[in-house]
């Protein structure tokens, strides 16, 4: 197969103004800027093929979205190599621009007061679509996301997860082949949610699009994202299948047990942490290597009917990554 | 080309969105108008009296023909470029296969020609109201120069904005200010928008004169009214051309190094 996407060694460093708090602080910024160096990429490396759907997840401000702006051509790297379907995106060449799209679920391209139909019209014209086709992928997208009866209210009466569906359409009219989705969900209700989740499923499927999605939404990723990348402080922690990242990051086991009698049941907490207690259920966390010896012991000390060892939901490891602790 | 011209029917479409707020904009431009005429008819109410060489038709015509120009030169939609830059809407049109500065001008075109449709009316208004003694040109060379004078000075104007714009990609929170002092102070004082330029001292005003905004209003009304005529007008169109020239060269050179340090911020 190959490749869609290849990063190498991306480096990106910001300059910003810092200010001081306060009046002083300003007036003193005034007369003599600080600038600060922010690094937001260092040395970020990874590959994808065409077809793939990949959920970069990290905590707020790791660098997810400072990529996705260099893989679309908006940010000037500070070093490194990036190609994204055989382009430098930097070059912005209309061929290039013609195969992506970059949504940003907080970004509106969308003419806040005219119906979303004037922006899809104009995007059929700059992305220079045939009638025929603007018309098929108009039909089927407004019908995927069952917003066709509103393409022609203005945007500024709609309601957000309706924006945001129209967002969408706006960027896909033209069919790109690589998509890179920006918290797509973001603020939306849970059955818009689902359509917007399904629809980037199908979309995936059917045109053989290489999709890149960033969220802090768990069901997002779990649901479309095969194979993960974890980035952290502008460094990729993690590259692999989702249900990897769980074995390899969550350091314990769950034992789930169903009890025939109550005896010895505040012995329990020897074999490991207690998660939840509720005769004649109980589930129990323990260290990964000593799994096989605490289910020994479970066996032998208590009366167990039934037992089951599972791995850490991949929620709770996502959260982790959420909040940084990967890194350590 | 296609491309182009939806830009400028979705934008044509967008001006009247808010009619009301449309329709305020012109009486207040005609409120503009009325003050700078009894202002300036008050001054030659002694129909002998000529102030720095102005006699009352002639600046009664300068005053109706800022209208006409007005509307034409410094009307324009690129004025929102510095919020795009400063709030990152850029990204929008970036990520998208057109020509941003294309963009712009096609919006300005549009904008502008909404503009001089509807000064055109007022100017009928007024004229019928004020039955002021006005002077038509009837040279035909003299008022090809005056287009000419009037491309150069939209295109002026085009590329101060643009360079003006770009002031958000360094400093985000000085794009007003920079704005307000080229727009407001620099461009209503010196381009003739207020006051003609040939009633500063001399010494003044040839300093004025060797700048790029009198061009924008001063000297296309001056050239309709056959002031500027002969070698003046030569050097006057020269001046201008040259600072065309610099100025489209400085907007390309600000902006391609002002969109490697573009952050795309507000996300």
């Amino acid at each position: 197969m190959d490749k869609a996407i290849i990063v190498d060694h991306l480096v990106k460093n910001f300059e910003v103004n810092v200010k001081e708090p306060g009046l002083t602080g300003a007036i003193r910024s005034l007369i003599k800027p600080l600038k600060k160096a922010v690094h937001a990429l260092r040395g970020v490396s990874f590959s994808i093929q065409t077809g793939e759907l990949v959920g970069f997840i990290g905590p707020n401000g790791a660098g997810k979205t400072t990529t996705l702006k260099t893989l679309s051509g908006l940010l000037f790297p500070t070093s490194g190599f990036v190609e994204v379907l055989e382009h430098d995106p930097w070059e912005r060449k209309p061929e290039f621009l013609k195969q992506i799209s970059l949504v940003m679920g907080q970004k509106n391209q969308l003419w806040w007061d005219l119906p979303a139909i004037e922006t899809f019209e104009l995007n059929k014209a700059i992305y220079e679509i045939p009638t025929r086709e603007y018309e098929e992928n108009l039909n089927e997208l407004t019908t995927l996301l069952e917003i066709k009866k509103h393409v022609n209210t203005p945007v500024r009466k709609l309601s957000l997860g309706q924006r945001m569906r129209m967002e969408l359409i706006a960027s896909l009219l033209h069919k790109p082949k690589v998509l890179f989705l920006d918290e797509p969900t973001i603020g939306l209700d849970v059955v818009a949610q689902q359509k917007v989740r399904d629809f980037i499923y199908e979309y995936n499927k059917k045109y053989q699009a290489t999709i890149i999605l960033t969220s802090h939404n768990m069901d997002d990723l779990i649901n479309l994202a095969r194979r993960v990348i974890v980035i952290d402080e502008g460094k990729i922690l993690f590259d692999g299948a989702l249900e990897e990242l769980v074995s390899r990051y969550a350091k314990e086991k769950i034992i789930k047990a169903t009890l025939s009698s109550e005896d010895n049941i505040k012995d329990l907490d020897k074999i490991g942490k207690i998660k939840k207690l509720a005769f004649p259920e109980v589930v129990i966390s323990v260290p990964r290597s000593a799994t096989a010896v605490a289910a020994a012991e479970l066996l032998q000390n208590f009366a167990v009917d039934d037992l089951t060892i599972e791995e850490v939901p991949i929620e709770d490891v996502i959260r982790k990554v959420f909040r940084g602790e990967l890194r350590k | 080309m296609n491309k182009y011209l939806s830009i400028f029917k979705i934008s044509f479409q967008q001006e009247f969105a808010y009619k009301v707020s449309f329709v305020m904009w012109r009486f207040r431009n005609m409120i503009q108008i009325f003050v700078a005429f009894f202002l300036w008819d008050k001054i030659f109410e002694n129909p002998g009296r000529i102030v720095f060489g102005y006699d009352r038709s002639k600046i009664l015509t300068y005053v109706f023909a800022i209208i006409i120009v007005r509307a034409l030169v410094l009307s324009a939609r690129a004025a929102d470029v510095a919020g795009d830059v400063a709030q990152g809407e850029l990204s929008n049109y970036l990520i998208k296969p057109m020509n941003y500065f294309k963009y712009w001008f096609t919006r300005d075109m549009s904008s502008k020609i909404l503009n001089i449709s509807f000064a055109f009316f007022e100017f009928i208004i007024l004229y019928l109201i004020l039955r002021p003694p006005l002077f038509f040109q009837q040279n035909i060379l003299i008022i090809l120069a005056f287009l000419v004078s009037i491309v150069i000075a939209i295109m002026i104007y085009f590329y101060m904005l643009f360079i003006v714009s770009s002031v958000p990609f360094w400093a985000p929170e000085l794009g007003w200010g920079s704005h307000f002092l080229v727009t407001i102070i620099l461009i209503e004082f010196l381009s003739g928008a207020l006051f003609p330029i040939d009633i500063l001292p001399a010494g003044i005003g040839q300093v004025v004169m060797s700048l790029p905004f009198p061009y924008l209003i001063y000297f296309p009304v001056q050239v309709y009214l056959g002031n500027i005529t002969g070698a003046l007008l030569v050097k006057g169109l020269l001046i201008s051309s040259i600072w065309l020239v610099i100025l489209g060269i400085s907007m390309k050179y600000v902006w391609s190094k002002g969109l490697k340090v573009y952050e795309g911020v507000g996300r």
